[in-house]
């Protein structure tokens, strides 16, 4: 282990494009021998919500999210995203595993960086938009 | 009630079967995609009274049902049941979501403004009769803003409470598996507000408009005004193997809250689903203001308008009719010519008054 693993990588690796994230984690398979694979699979995330009116907490229902957790050398990588896509749930295992093996530890912090910078353009692009119907009420 | 199991018909089942299927054609991974593209309001509504979110599955159950929603509903919430529940995510918080959409009708100058987002609310209601003609709607983009929005808000009931407009109970503080599950739990009555939230999350949209316009057009006790309304995006905030907390993506979610300007405060009513869906939130939420001490029976009470609008359980109570009751059917029948065969024996002995 290399250090405390941050939120905001793996924010940003659960919302990775999945074929990107797909592919950069291939490149790291050679690197990353005998890893065991301890779940792959699909499942639920019981979401809730705050009630503003009432400040209570209540079910909102479930998200459908696919999960990747591995070992290697007792070290372990972790993956869950929404939707149905195996692989990519295992590349974003794949990434923290390596991140927190230290393994291409440079290579993954720059895709990571990368990443998160066309998250927050396509966000900002998105805000852009919502702005542009702002409205000014006035009453008569 | 008794039922008994009829023999008999296998062929014309099957057959009646195949003739509603072929009717629909091919279903591939093309014919979803293109429901999901198509018609994402549709999916919204669907994955909401699921209870499950997933657009893809979402638009398979509507392809494969031919957009019969009550069939959709019932599909998806039983490949619900074959799923492991993973992890419950943190509570979603008002002021943390990625807002789309927020409007007020209650005040105009709230704190952050108001966007209205994506919405027809000021567009004329003309078919686009053209495209039948070979014509084709191409959509005009939207002129960017210079500058982004706040992807996040103030809550606008919070900035009615710190202005002694309205009083809000504190956050009950319940998280994960503590938090009352209407899928692994008995609804009972009075209800606990946390099922009541999320039995109207999932409740059939339909159902909540025709018993929220009821409580609107005067059977209720309280006139709602639009407090807030939001489109926004969650993020579902799940923990890694070594506690640290992390998004696993965002889900669409609608909310709303309704006041009522009775006494001397506001009060309040509440409702969001997942999806975008914010006439089924206006209509829950004027529900949840006008349960408090509502008449037993009547549309605003609560034990009416949730066994009324839980889709699955009232379509299924409902297509049940038209199965066979051959038996008590007959039963009823034989009763009424018994009634019948009593009468007759016992009026020729009567003789009519003079």
């Amino acid at each position: 282990m290399t250090g405390a693993r941050d939120s905001d990588t793996l924010s940003t690796l659960a919302r990775a494009e999945a074929a990107r994230i797909k592919e950069f984690a291939e490149t790291l398979l050679a690197a990353l021998p005998g890893v065991t694979v301890l779940h792959s699979r699909t499942g639920l995330v019981m979401v809730p919500m705050r009630d503003t009116a009432g400040g209570t907490s209540f079910h909102l229902g479930e998200v459908l999210v696919s999960e990747a957790h591995v070992r290697r050398d007792g070290v372990e990588g972790y993956g869950m995203r929404r939707g149905r896509d195996l692989e990519a749930a295992m590349a974003m295992a794949l990434v923290d595993l390596a991140l927190a093996s230290g393994v291409e530890a440079a290579r993954c912090r720059a895709f990571c960086d990368d990443e998160a910078a066309r998250q927050a353009a396509c966000d900002r692009d998105t805000l852009r938009r919502v702005e542009a119907t702002r409205i000014d009420m006035e009453t008569f | 009630m008794a039922y008994v199991a009829t023999r008999g018909g296998e062929r014309a089942i099957e057959q009646s079967e195949r003739l509603f299927r072929a009717e629909l054609g091919r279903i591939d991974a093309a014919r979803v995609a293109q429901v999901r593209q198509a018609l994402p309001y549709l999916v919204d509504r669907v994955m909401g009274e699921a209870s499950l979110y997933d657009e893809d599955l979402a638009a398979l159950a509507m392809a494969q049902t031919g957009g019969d929603l009550y069939e959709a509903v019932l599909v998806l919430r039983a490949w619900r049941t074959t799923q492991p529940r993973l992890a419950v995510a943190a509570p979603v918080e008002q002021g943390q979501l990625f807002t789309h959409r927020r409007i007020s009708a209650a005040f105009k100058d709230i704190p952050g403004g108001q966007v209205l987002g994506p919405t027809l609310d000021y567009s004329h209601r003309v078919l686009a009769t053209d495209v039948l003609s070979g014509g084709a709607v191409d959509p005009v983009p939207v002129a960017p803003a210079a500058r982004a929005a706040p992807a996040q808000y103030p809550s606008v009931s919070a900035w009615q409470a710190a202005n002694d407009l309205a009083d809000l109970p504190a956050p009950d503080g319940v998280t994960g598996e503590a938090i009352p599950d209407l899928t692994r739990e008995p609804l009972l009555f009075p209800a606990r507000r946390a099922h009541t939230l999320q039995s109207l999350a999932r409740a059939e949209t339909g159902g909540v408009l025709a018993l929220g316009y009821a409580a609107m057009r005067g059977y209720g006790q309280a006139h709602p005004t639009v407090n807030e309304l939001r489109l926004a995006e969650a993020e579902i905030v799940v923990a890694h193997p070594d506690g640290t907390e992390f998004s696993a993506g965002r889900v669409k979610v609608s909310q709303a809250e309704v006041v009522s300007k009775k006494g001397d405060k506001l009060t309040l009513g509440f409702a969001a689903t997942l999806g975008w869906n914010e006439v089924k939130c206006i209509a829950a939420a004027t529900l949840d203001l006008n349960s408090a001490g509502a008449p037993k029976g009547s549309a605003t009470e609560e034990e009416f308008f949730l066994y009324h609008t839980e889709g699955v359980e009232a379509s299924g109570f409902c297509i049940h009719f038209k199965l066979p009751h051959y038996v008590t059917f007959q039963s009823s029948l034989d009763a009424m010519r018994d009634a019948a065969a009593r009468r007759s024996a016992r009026s020729p002995q009567q003789e009519p008054a003079e």
